[in-house]
C-alpha cells in the first residue's frame, strides 16, 4: 500500500512539476490580424502590425463603451530581418505578439518589385504560430502599412474585409483571387510555377483612412478596394494582369463560378448581357510533334441577364445565335489572356502542371526552359460551348412589346 | 455487540416463564419500560378465570386487525370459553380462535422479544410457558407515488415506498411468475433491518446470487439504515468516483434488470432498490428508452453520452482553450471571448473554480432549504451566477454560459451517482487543464478510461459491451435496435438462459394481396345513386 502511494505522488509530481510552462492568458495576448512588410527607408524592411483591440470590436455589446475608439491599433517597427523586427517590437507592446490569428500578410509592391518574397516567406514559413493559410496580397499604389492602418466600414477588423472581399468578388466576378502563403511558397520551390497575387488599393484620402472619422461617415473618405493581379515571376512581381486578362487567368484555372460577358448584336455594342452561372473548364494536352500542345474545353452556362434590343427570346434560334455569339466572345477574350501571358513569359495559367500529369517524360526535359522557351511556343486550342438555360423571370424585353402595339 | 446486552436473568434462563406476571415484568425490564408498548390483560376460559396478555408496540402494527381479528375473536370465542388451563388457552388461540394468517408458537424469550419489535403481536397466558406470535406487522406508511428522482413521460406512476413488503409486492405485479425469489433475512444487529435479495430462478447466474449472499452475510453492523449501508459493504471498487451498484426506485426498472438476469436488493425503509451487477452504460439508461421507438431512444442516448462528456470536460475545454490553445478558436470568437475576459481580473482557470464551486454551493443550498424558501435559493442563483456577476466584472459572460451548460448537463444525467461522480471528477479535469491544456485533458480521459475498464461489478466488467468487446449487446448499449432484434438476453450478465423471444419479428404490413385495395360494397358513407 506504501510503495502503491508512493508511486502515485512520484507520477503526480511528475505531471504537476511541469507547472503551467505553455500557460498564455487571453489578456497576455496580442491578436495580430495582418502583418505589412514594406521597404524601409534605412534599413531593410519596415514591419507593421494590425492588433485587435478585441473590447473595441465588440465595444456595442459591452454597453457602449469604445465605439468611438478604432478596433484596430498598429504599430510598426524597422530592422533588417523579420525575427528582428518581431523582438524589437516588443519594446512598443505590453503584450506577447500572437500570430496564430493572422490571416493577412500585405506586401509592398515596391518591396517585391524590387527584392521579391523569397526572403519574406522564409522568415514566415518558420514561424510556428504564423498559419501560412493566411492570405497575401500587395498593396499597390500605397505603402503596405498605410493600407494596415486604414479602417474600414461594415467588416470592423480591416484583414476580414480584404479575405471577404476577395472571396466575394472570386465568386461574383471572377477578376481577383485569393493566394495564400502557403500557395506562393509552393510555386517559388519551382521555376516553372508563376504564382499570381491579388492586390489592394486604398482610394480616396489615404490620410483619413487610419481616423475613426472614416467609418463614421456613409461614404467613407478612404475606401480599401481589390485590384489588379500581380504575376510573381522567380519570386519577383514582373507584371500586373487587370479586368479581362485577369477573369481570363481564373478562367483557365477553372476558379470562375460566376461573372458575365456581353455580346455585340444586330450591329449594337453591349447589346446583351450573358449571365454565367456555372462553367467548367478542362484542360488538356497531347503531343504534337514532339512538343506538348494545349486543349481547353469550356462548358458554360447561363441565363440572359439583361438585353437593350427588341430582340425575341422565346424564339430557340435568337438563343442559339447568342449562345454562339457568346462562346465566341469567350473564345476571343481567353485567346488575348493566353496571348499576352505567353508574351510575358509567365505561364500563370498553370499549363505546364497539365503537361506534367499527361507527359511527365516530356515535361521533365522541358522543366528547366518552361516558361521562357517552351511555353510561349505552346499551341492552344479553345473550344467553348455556351447554354442559355433560362432569360431570367421573362421572355421577351418591354421594347419588344412596346413596338409590336402590346403593352 | 451492545445490543446484545439483555439483563442477566434472561440470559441465565432464555425462556418463556410459566407465570404470566414475571413474563410481563421480564418484558417491560427489557423494552426499559417503553411507553409504546401496550400491555392489554384480558380474562378468559372457563369462567374468566384465566390470565391472558396481548403485548405488541403501538404504532407499528396493525391496529385494526389487533382490534377485530385478535382481542375480538379472543373475547367472542366460544371454544375459549370452555378451557379450564393457561396451556389449553394458548392451544385454543393458535389453533382456532385468531383470524390472521400469521401464527406460531416459540419457546425463547430473546425471539418472542425480536418479533414483539418487529411489529408482531404476542399473546401469553398464565401457566403456561410459551407464546403465541401473530403477525400484524402495520402501521403507517407513505403510499405509493410517482418516483422523486426517476420520472419518465412513460410509463408505470408508481414508486417505491419504505416498506419492503409493498416494494416486493410492486415487483411482483410486475413478474407473475413462480420463478421470482425472494430470500428475506434480517441485518444489523441492532436495527434488526429487513433485507431481502430477488431474482429470477433459471435467469440469473446462481454463481452471482451465492457471491451476493456470501459478500451481505459477511456484513457485520449494528445499523442498517438504507441501502447506501449496504452498497458500501458488497461494492467491488472503494476508490472510485463511479458507482459499481445501480440503485433505482422505478419497480419497472427492477422488473427489467431482473429479466436481464440482475439481483435487487431492497432494503426495509428505503426506497432505494440496489441492482447488481451494474455496467458503466446502464447509467446513462432510462426506462422509457424501452417503452419509446428505437430511433427516438437512440437519439436520446447519444445525447446522454454527449450530456455526460459536457458535464465532464466542458469547463476544463474552455479552460484549455482560452489559457493554451487560443489558435484552436475561431479569430471571431476569440476576439469577443477576449473582449470579455479584458475587464476580469482572474485567470481563466480561478474564474472556472470560482464559478464552479459557487454552483455547487448553490445547489447544495438548494437540496437543503425548506421549500417555502426554495425559490429565495434560485433568485439568489440567478444574481450569483449571472448578470450581476458579470456586471461586477468578476467573471465573463463565456464562462457564465460554460458553467450553466455544464450544471444544465449535470442534471439531465439520468443516474444521479453517475451524474454525482461526473462532478467531482470535473474539478480534476479543471486542474489538468489548467496544467497542461488539452494534453492534460487527453491524458486526464485515458486515466479514467483505463480506471473505468479496470473495474468490475459482480464479476461483471464495468465497460462490456465495449471493453470486453461484444458485439451481440451492441444492439442495447448507446444504440437501442428496435425490441424485435433484441432476441437474446445480455451476455456476462445472468446464466446461460438466453433467449428472450421469437426470432426475427419484425413487423410489416400484410403481403398486397391481402390487402384492401378497393371499397368495400358495404361502404355506408356515399349515397348511392
Amino acid at each position: 500500500m506504501r510503495r502503491s502511494v508512493k508511486i502515485v505522488l512520484l507520477l503526480a509530481a511528475t505531471v504537476l512539476l511541469q507547472g503551467c510552462w505553455d500557460k498564455r492568458e487571453l489578456t497576455d495576448l496580442l491578436l495580430i490580424t495582418a502583418v505589412g512588410i514594406d521597404k524601409g527607408k534605412d534599413t531593410e524592411y519596415e514591419l507593421s502590425f494590425q492588433i485587435v483591440n478585441p473590447i473595441n470590436v465588440t465595444g456595442a455589446l459591452q454597453g457602449g463603451q469604445g465605439e468611438d475608439r478604432p478596433p484596430i491599433s498598429s504599430y510598426s517597427v524597422t530592422g533588417n530581418n523579420l525575427t528582428e523586427m518581431s523582438r524589437h517590437a516588443s519594446a512598443k507592446m505590453s503584450r506577447e505578439i500572437y500570430y496564430s490569428n493572422t490571416n493577412l500578410l500585405v506586401v509592398d509592391e515596391k518591396l517585391a518589385k524590387e527584392e521579391g518574397l523569397i526572403k519574406i516567406l522564409d522568415a514566415l514559413d518558420r514561424e510556428a504560430d504564423f498559419r501560412t493559410t493566411a492570405t497575401i496580397i500587395i498593396s499597390r499604389g500605397q505603402k503596405a502599412k498605410t493600407f494596415i492602418r486604414t479602417l474600414t466600414a461594415i467588416d470592423k477588423i480591416p484583414s476580414n474585409k480584404v479575405n471577404k472581399t476577395l472571396q466575394n468578388t472570386e465568386k461574383h466576378l471572377g477578376e481577383n483571387m485569393k493566394t495564400s502563403v502557403q500557395d506562393v511558397i509552393k510555386c517559388l520551390t519551382s521555376k516553372a510555377k508563376h504564382p499570381i497575387i491579388s492586390s489592394f488599393k486604398v482610394t480616396g484620402n489615404k490620410e483619413k483612412g487610419e481616423k475613426m472619422e472614416n467609418v463614421q461617415s456613409t461614404s467613407p473618405e478612404a475606401i480599401v478596394e481589390a485590384d489588379g493581379l500581380a504575376v510573381i515571376k522567380e519570386g519577383k512581381l514582373v507584371n500586373w494582369l487587370e479586368g479581362k486578362t485577369a477573369r481570363g487567368v481564373l478562367w483557365l484555372r477553372n476558379k470562375i463560378s460566376r461573372t458575365y460577358l456581353t455580346i455585340p448584336m444586330n450591329h449594337e455594342r453591349d447589346a446583351v448581357t450573358f449571365d454565367v452561372i456555372r462553367q467548367k473548364t478542362k484542360i488538356g494536352s497531347h503531343l504534337k510533334n514532339g512538343k506538348p500542345a494545349i486543349s481547353v474545353d469550356v462548358d458554360m452556362e447561363g441565363d440572359i441577364g439583361e438585353t437593350t434590343l427588341p430582340i425575341h427570346l422565346d424564339d430557340p434560334k435568337v438563343l442559339s445565335d447568342i449562345e454562339r455569339k457568346v462562346a465566341k466572345e469567350l473564345k476571343n477574350e481567353l485567346q488575348n489572356t493566353i496571348d499576352i501571358v505567353k508574351r510575358n513569359k509567365t505561364d500563370v495559367l498553370q499549363f505546364g502542371d497539365v503537361v506534367y500529369r499527361t507527359h511527365p517524360e516530356v515535361w521533365k526535359k522541358m522543366e528547366g526552359e518552361w516558361s521562357n522557351r517552351y511555353f510561349p511556343d505552346t499551341d492552344v486550342d479553345i473550344t467553348v460551348n455556351a447554354y442559355v438555360r433560362r432569360t431570367g423571370l421573362r421572355n421577351n424585353p418591354n421594347i419588344l412589346n412596346h413596338r409590336e402595339g402590346r403593352s | 455487540m451492545s445490543g446484545d446486552k439483555y439483563p442477566e436473568t434472561v440470559k441465565l434462563s432464555g425462556f418463556v416463564r410459566p407465570l404470566l406476571a414475571e413474563n410481563l415484568s421480564l418484558i417491560k425490564e427489557m423494552t426499559g419500560n417503553s411507553s409504546d408498548i401496550v400491555i392489554r390483560k384480558l380474562k378468559t376460559g372457563a369462567g374468566e378465570k384465566i390470565e391472558i396478555a396481548v403485548v405488541y408496540v403501538g404504532g407499528i402494527t396493525d391496529d385494526k386487525a389487533i382490534h377485530d381479528f385478535l382481542l375480538e375473536s379472543i373475547m367472542n370465542s366460544e371454544e375459549l370459553a370452555k378451557k379450564e388451563y393457561g396451556r389449553e388457552v394458548l392451544e385454543t388461540i393458535a389453533s382456532d380462535a385468531v383470524a390472521l394468517g400469521g401464527v406460531e408458537k416459540e419457546k425463547r424469550l430473546d425471539k418472542v422479544l425480536e418479533s414483539l419489535m418487529a411489529g408482531n403481536t404476542i399473546i401469553l397466558a398464565e401457566g403456561t410457558a410459551k407464546a403465541v406470535i401473530t403477525t400484524t406487522k402495520g402501521g403507517e406508511k407513505r403510499s405509493i407515488k410517482e418516483p422523486e428522482n426517476q420520472q419518465a413521460f412513460r410509463g408505470s406512476r408508481e414508486g417505491f415506498i419504505e416498506s419492503l413488503d409493498t416494494n416486493i409486492s410492486l415487483v411482483r405485479r410486475i413478474i407473475k411468475n413462480p420463478n421470482l425469489w425472494v430470500e428475506k433475512t434480517t441485518m444489523g444487529s441492532v436495527t434488526k433491518t429487513d433485507v431481502a435479495i430477488m431474482y429470477i430462478n433459471g435467469v440469473c447466474d446462481p454463481k452471482t446470487v451465492k457471491e451476493v449472499k456470501k459478500r451481505m452475510e459477511s456484513i457485520e453492523i449494528d445499523s442498517i439504515l438504507e441501502s447506501g449501508y449496504i452498497e458500501q459493504f458488497i461494492e467491488d471498487a472503494v476508490f472510485t468516483t463511479f458507482p459499481t451498484v445501480y440503485q433505482t426506485e422505478r419497480p419497472d426498472m427492477v422488473a427489467g434488470n431482473l429479466l436481464e438476469g440482475r439481483i435487487a436488493i431492497f432494503v426495509d425503509g428505503t426506497p432505494f432498490v440496489l441492482l447488481v451487477p451494474a455496467v458503466f452504460i446502464q447509467f446513462f439508461q432510462s426506462v422509457e428508452d424501452y417503452y419509446s421507438r428505437f430511433d427516438i431512444a437512440t437519439f436520446i442516448r447519444f445525447l446522454r453520452v454527449l450530456i455526460f462528456f459536457i458535464s465532464l470536460i466542458a469547463p476544463a475545454v474552455y479552460v484549455g482553450a482560452t489559457t493554451f490553445h487560443q489558435e484552436m478558436i475561431p479569430t471571431d470568437l476569440l476576439i469577443v471571448i477576449a473582449a470579455q475576459r479584458e475587464i476580469v481580473p482572474f485567470p481563466a482557470v480561478v474564474e472556472a473554480l470560482i464559478m464552479e464551486i459557487s454552483f455547487e454551493i448553490l445547489r447544495e443550498a438548494g437540496i437543503r432549504l425548506p421549500r417555502a424558501i426554495g425559490s429565495a435559493v434560485s433568485i439568489v442563483g440567478a444574481i450569483v451566477i449571472g448578470q450581476a456577476a458579470v456586471q461586477a466584472g468578476i467573471v465573463s459572460p463565456a464562462m457564465v454560459i460554460i458553467v450553466a451548460i455544464t450544471a444544465i448537463s449535470s442534471f439531465a444525467t439520468p443516474s444521479f451517482p453517475m451524474a454525482i461522480s461526473a462532478r467531482l471528477v470535473r474539478f480534476f479535469f479543471i486542474l489538468a487543464a489548467a496544467t497542461t491544456g488539452f494534453y492534460g485533458i487527453i491524458l486526464g480521459l485515458i486515466i479514467m478510461f483505463v480506471h473505468l475498464c479496470s473495474l468490475r461489478s459482480f464479476g461483471v466488467p464495468y465497460m462490456t459491451p465495449f471493453a470486453p468487446f461484444i458485439l451481440k449487446n451492441w444492439g442495447d448499449a448507446i444504440v437501442r435496435l428496435p425490441l424485435w432484434t433484441h432476441e437474446k438476453r445480455p451476455e456476462l450478465i445472468g446464466n446461460d438462459n438466453k433467449v428472450r423471444q421469437g426470432e426475427y419479428q419484425k413487423p410489416e404490413p400484410p403481403e398486397s394481396g391481402d390487402m384492401k385495395t378497393k371499397q368495400e360494397d358495404g361502404d355506408q358513407n356515399e349515397t348511392k345513386r
